[in-house]
């Protein structure tokens, strides 16, 4: 058989060198290469399963401290930034590199190499050999008969007759080699990409990443990188109208400001979307200029169509919200008359709103132009569409001084439920969770109107009083007792609109004997009820649109409505409700900008990389001989394959049939 | 020198041009002339650039593996077929309840449902010829495998067309959810196999194969009936590109062979085990070779890695384009580069090493867990740009 090609390397000679080519055998070994491989392998799944570059109170939730210690000091939540990642990377290199230039040599030599000086003897000791004695020998048609098959042919005349060499799939070599430098290749244009450059400067102390979010003007001088940087990606949201000159480039646990050498305008977003509210594209219009242009370039960026510049390359990657107008009503939810506050805003604007009960800001996050969601099954078979919109709402935070946060959302909308119509407004206090909604119920005009007339009213102790005692005169009781249910309502009234009915069981569990509890309660909720009833009625009776002797069925169910409502609202938080009134919609597009210089370099790699695949797997070096013996007139027929398969002996065969078939047999 | 051409024409599969290569190559161009015709002012130029690569290829391959003929005839005219009944019923999507040969035949979900059906069956006829040494059973569970990858064809091109006739809007080459893959893997990896079938002379691995295609059926089956992921959705904008086009289709070329790879694998390791105890177990001797199952591996995971390799290269040249970054170590491709170098450490422990057998067949069989994580289970356990079609 043939002998494994990794023995090429000639004994050592010299003794003294013994220690270094040691050296050279081991990091060219196949060992350390495959070892080299499966490492970056196993770093890689790493990689992969523990979620890279998260915030790092994340990991102590998930791996409590010990380990988040732990995995931090192994690098393992940067895996591919870490030192030993980058170490592995170049022992590849320099492995790959001492294989190359260990192998090339020999190899480019074997591609040259007919060995068609070897003796006769020699050939009869190949892998295959047959010899026989042929009827008749043409050097040439056997020539010819090589050459069809796509063998390189070289005659040689020896001693005691005449050799025939063919060899063909030399590109088999080049295939090593290629796949081989391509591996380098690829690596070093990783490299140019990479952030050691950064990672240099951050160690000589005049670099350190900005962790705060506060705008540009405060960011210092040390969280700037300028041209000088080498290679880079990042990202910067831009609203319509407006223009940025610089980057955020994600860098350690917080971000890195690039300078650009243009800049950019973003004269418009657009965004189209399907019938499903899934975005279906978007796109801006950029005006990019820089001194070095005479005319600014103008082009329309989509999603897989990025603009290059020079050796920028600007894509569209994201969009967001870029500071909408907001027109809003603040209701306070414990106010004694319907009279909301106004209130202009925009989003990412911080808001501050004093109350009886404490300051709290207001941070506005996010506005939704749609809210694109799926029809209940009922609900597809009446419209016969999968989708609806629930129009526009917003997204915002609201804070006590303590710090504590309750996230809200709110629709501008009234939208349908069983043939009523809500506004809704979902509120949660940890951003893991859902949302919970609150469905305040539509008057006749499908406003909010009612709802605040009557929570008011609720809320203005002298109001509810005169209003009961109006509608509720004294029957069959005195005076007094009279004077004293109206207070308990009054009283009842202020436990619900702070508890729900739920406070008022609780007082009674609390505050009367076991064996009356049930009695009481009743009684109590009863009067609660009443007293609700008497109030919505003063509240119809004020719109003045109803005829109180018939209530129609939509004011029986909006009441039950605004129970829920009402019982739940202890549960809202901060007693504000923010009403959307009126919107100016202002996108912004986020543009993801890069640098990349290596980038031409990997692709480059890469081609020489495929090339060599297939030159290695779809080439076959063979060699044979035809080596004819003056003295006995017979004929040697060898071949030998670099790599030999279960094929080589029957394509071999195959040759000595249409050799025979062509020289003919002496019998 | 007859005589000897004669011979030697056997063994280099340079046929001679035939009619039947005219014919096929006046088809081709034809059709490519076609589809330019119908949809060129649909196509930027990098679309018009693959339609002429595909055409060439195709061409190419035609010859190279004249059976591939027959199938494209079939698949072909099956298509064409199902998209007139669609056109004669009004071109709209409903018809696929009511037209009788798009309901049970052809619509696109009948389609894939006939080649569920077709695969299985044909899993089972391998296995049934092999302990039955029955030939024309096992010729007949050729042409169920052959069957069904024209019925999966079919019901990915009519899928195509179905996905216009929902919604322009949604209209995409149907490569690009999971259920969408999974059919391409049954179809490729069937071919494949098909190709060494035929070019070992031997059906005897066919069940073995074959068990993986109907395992990605049976996944199919319940992605469709418990899921629902049958439906065809829109895009999202990151895909829409030509790039899907070839970088999709190249992996599942990688995929299925390394599928192929690994089955024969299972295959070798129960012969090398049945032998050891009784070499002269007819078992044994249905099965090709030891020698040559090795071979075939090898050859398989060669297969694989190139297209891999040109998949992986593909996929991020489309990164740079659409997230703006030839790599970003997202999940997906940090795990194609992890299929990649396993089988780049296989191939040097063959090549330089000279390993074979039983640790190389075990590998394999080991590189398809690997390669299902990279194709399945990442979609399943992690996120991250790649996130389509999860479960
Ligand atoms: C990923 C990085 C790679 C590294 C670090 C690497 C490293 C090595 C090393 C150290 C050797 C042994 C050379 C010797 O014995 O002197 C080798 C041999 C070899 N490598 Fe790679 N290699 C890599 C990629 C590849 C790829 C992608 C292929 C293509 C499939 C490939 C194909 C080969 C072949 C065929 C040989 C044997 C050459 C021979 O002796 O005939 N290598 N490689």
């Amino acid at each position: 058989m043939s002998q494994p090609d990794n023995q090429n390397a000639k004994p050592d000679t010299a003794p003294k060198k013994q220690h270094r080519i040691q050296w050279g055998a081991f990091l060219g070994s196949m060992n350390l290469a495959v070892t080299l491989l499966m490492m970056l392998a196993i770093a890689s799944v790493i990689g992969t399963v523990l979620q890279q570059n998260q915030p790092f109170q994340d990991y102590i939730i998930k791996f409590g401290p010990f380990w988040t210690q732990v995995f931090n000091s192994l690098g393992l939540f940067h895996v591919y930034g870490a030192a030993w990642f980058i170490l592995v990377l170049l022992f590849l290199l320099i492995s790959t590199g001492v294989c190359l230039t260990r192998n090339t040599p020999g190899f480019l030599k074997d591609m040259k190499q007919f060995s068609e000086g070897l003796s006769l003897n020699a050939y009869k000791h190949q892998p295959q050999s047959i010899t026989y004695t042929p009827d008749h020998f043409d050097a040439d048609q056997a020539t010819q008969l090589l050459e069809q098959q796509g063998y390189k042919v070289k005659q040689h005349e020896r001693d005691d007759g005449r050799t025939i060499a063919g060899m063909k799939g030399r590109w088999n070599r080049w295939g090593y080699i290629l796949t081989h430098v391509s591996i380098i290749v690829i690596c070093v244009g990783g490299l140019m990409d990479s952030n050691l450059l950064l990672k240099a400067r951050e160690l000589s102390g005049n670099l350190a990443p900005e962790t705060r979010s506060v705008p540009l003007s405060q960011i210092p001088q040390k969280s700037w990188v300028g041209d000088e940087n080498f290679s880079f990606r990042g990202t910067v949201n831009v609203a319509e109208g407006q223009k940025t000159d610089v980057l955020f480039l994600p860098y350690d646990r917080g971000f890195l400001v690039q300078k650009l050498p243009f800049t950019i305008d973003v004269e418009d977003f657009r965004i189209q979307y399907y019938d499903t509210g899934m975005p279906k594209n978007y796109a801006s219009d950029l005006v990019l200029t820089s001194p070095e242009l005479d005319e600014p370039i103008r082009k329309t960026i989509e999603v897989n169509k990025p603009l290059y510049y020079k050796n920028y390359a600007i894509y569209q990657s994201s969009f967001g919200d870029g500071g909408s107008k907001l027109d809003l009503q603040v209701h306070p939810l414990l106010a004694r008359e319907f009279k909301p506050l106004e209130l202009n805003t925009s989003v990412d604007q911080i808001e501050t709103i004093n109350t009886p009960v404490g300051k709290f800001r207001i941070e506005f996050n996010d506005f939704k132009l749609h809210n694109i969601v799926p029809n209940s099954e009922e609900e597809q078979a009446k419209t016969g569409k999968k989708m609806h919109n629930n129009g526009p709402s917003i997204i915002f935070k609201v804070r006590n001084e303590e710090g504590k946060a309750w996230e809200y959302e709110n629709f501008m909308v009234p939208s349908q439920q069983e043939g009523r119509w809500f506004y809704m407004t979902g509120m949660r206090t940890a951003t893991a969770e859902p949302f919970r909604y609150l469905f305040l119920p539509a008057d006749e005009n499908r406003k909010l109107d009612r709802f605040f007339e009557f929570l008011t009213l609720i809320n203005d102790p002298d109001r509810t009083q005169a209003t009961l005692k109006d509608a509720l005169p004294a029957e069959g009781v005195d005076e007094r007792t009279h004077e004293m249910q109206l207070k308990l309502m009054n009283q009842l009234l202020m436990l619900f609109r702070r508890q729900g009915f739920t406070g008022i069981t609780r007082f009674v569990e609390e505050n009367v004997p076991a064996e009356d509890q049930k009695r009481v309660r009743d009684y109590y909720i009863n009067q609660t009820s009443l007293a609700l009833q008497t109030l919505y009625l003063s509240v119809l009776e004020k719109e003045e649109t109803q005829d109180l002797e018939t209530i129609s069925d939509f004011n029986k169910q909006w009441f039950e409505d605004a129970m829920v409502v009402l019982n739940s609202l202890s549960n809202y938080g901060p007693p504000l409700f923010f009403e959307l009134k009126d919107f100016t919609h202002i996108q912004s597009t986020g543009l993801q900008i890069t640098k990349s210089p290596g980038k031409d370099v990997v692709y480059f790699g890469s081609t020489l990389l495929i090339i060599g695949v297939f030159f290695l797997f779809y080439m076959r070096q063979k060699r044979v001989w035809l080596a004819f013996d003056n003295h006995h007139q017979t004929l040697t027929v060898a071949g030998k394959d670099t790599k030999p398969l279960p094929e080589t002996e029957k394509e071999f065969n195959r040759l000595v049939d249409a050799l025979q078939a062509q020289t003919g047999i002496k019998q | 020198m007859s005589t000897a051409n004669a011979s030697l024409e056997m063994k280099t599969e340079r046929q001679p041009w035939g009619l039947r290569d005219t014919i096929w190559t006046a088809l081709i161009l034809l059709g490519s002339y076609f589809a330019w015709d119908v949809f060129g002012s649909l196509m930027d130029v990098y679309e018009i650039g693959i339609l002429i690569g595909f055409a060439a290829f195709w061409i190419w391959f035609g010859r190279f593996w004249p059976s591939i003929q027959p199938y494209s005839y079939a698949t072909a005219v099956l298509s064409l077929l199902a998209i007139w009944i669609y056109i004669q019923n009004g071109n709209v999507y409903e018809a696929n309840e009511t037209a009788f040969f798009l309901k049970y035949l052809i619509s696109s979900q009948s389609a894939i449902m006939w080649m569920s059906a077709l695969f299985v069956i044909a899993t089972a006829a391998y296995f049934g010829g092999l302990f039955a040494k029955s030939e024309s059973i096992n010729q007949f569970a050729s042409f169920l495998a052959w069957a069904g990858a024209v019925m999966g064809t079919v019901g990915m091109m009519v899928r195509w067309h179905e996905s216009y006739l929902i919604n322009p809007d949604y209209g995409h080459i149907p490569v690009s959810s999971l259920y969408e893959v999974f059919i391409l893997f049954a179809v490729m990896t069937t071919l494949i196999y098909l190709f060494y079938e035929q070019k070992m002379r031997t059906r005897a691995m066919g069940g073995f194969v074959m068990l993986i295609v109907s395992a990605s059926v049976a996944f199919l089956l319940w992605y469709t009936f418990d899921r629902g992921a049958h439906e065809i959705q829109p895009l999202v904008p990151a895909l829409k590109s030509y790039w899907m086009k070839i970088h999709v289709p190249a992996n599942f070329v990688g995929y299925g062979a390394f599928s192929i790879a690994a089955m024969v694998g299972i295959a070798y390791l129960i012969v090398a085990k049945l032998k050891e105890s009784n070499s002269q177990a007819s078992f044994v001797q249905r099965m090709p070779s030891l020698e040559s199952m090795d071979d075939l591996m090898y050859k398989t995971i060669a297969l694989g890695f190139a297209w891999f390799t040109i998949a992986t290269v593909l996929g991020a040249m489309w990164a740079a384009e659409a997230w703006g970054g030839y790599w970003s170590w997202d999940p997906k491709e940090t795990w194609a580069l992890i299929v990649w170098l396993n089988y780049a450490a296989w191939l040097h422990i063959r090549m330089s090493k000279g390993w074979r057998g039983k640790p190389m067949a075990w590998w394999a069989v080991i590189g398809l867990f690997i390669t299902t994580f990279a194709f399945l289970g990442v979609n399943m356990f992690l996120s991250g740009l790649h996130s389509y079609g999860e479960l």
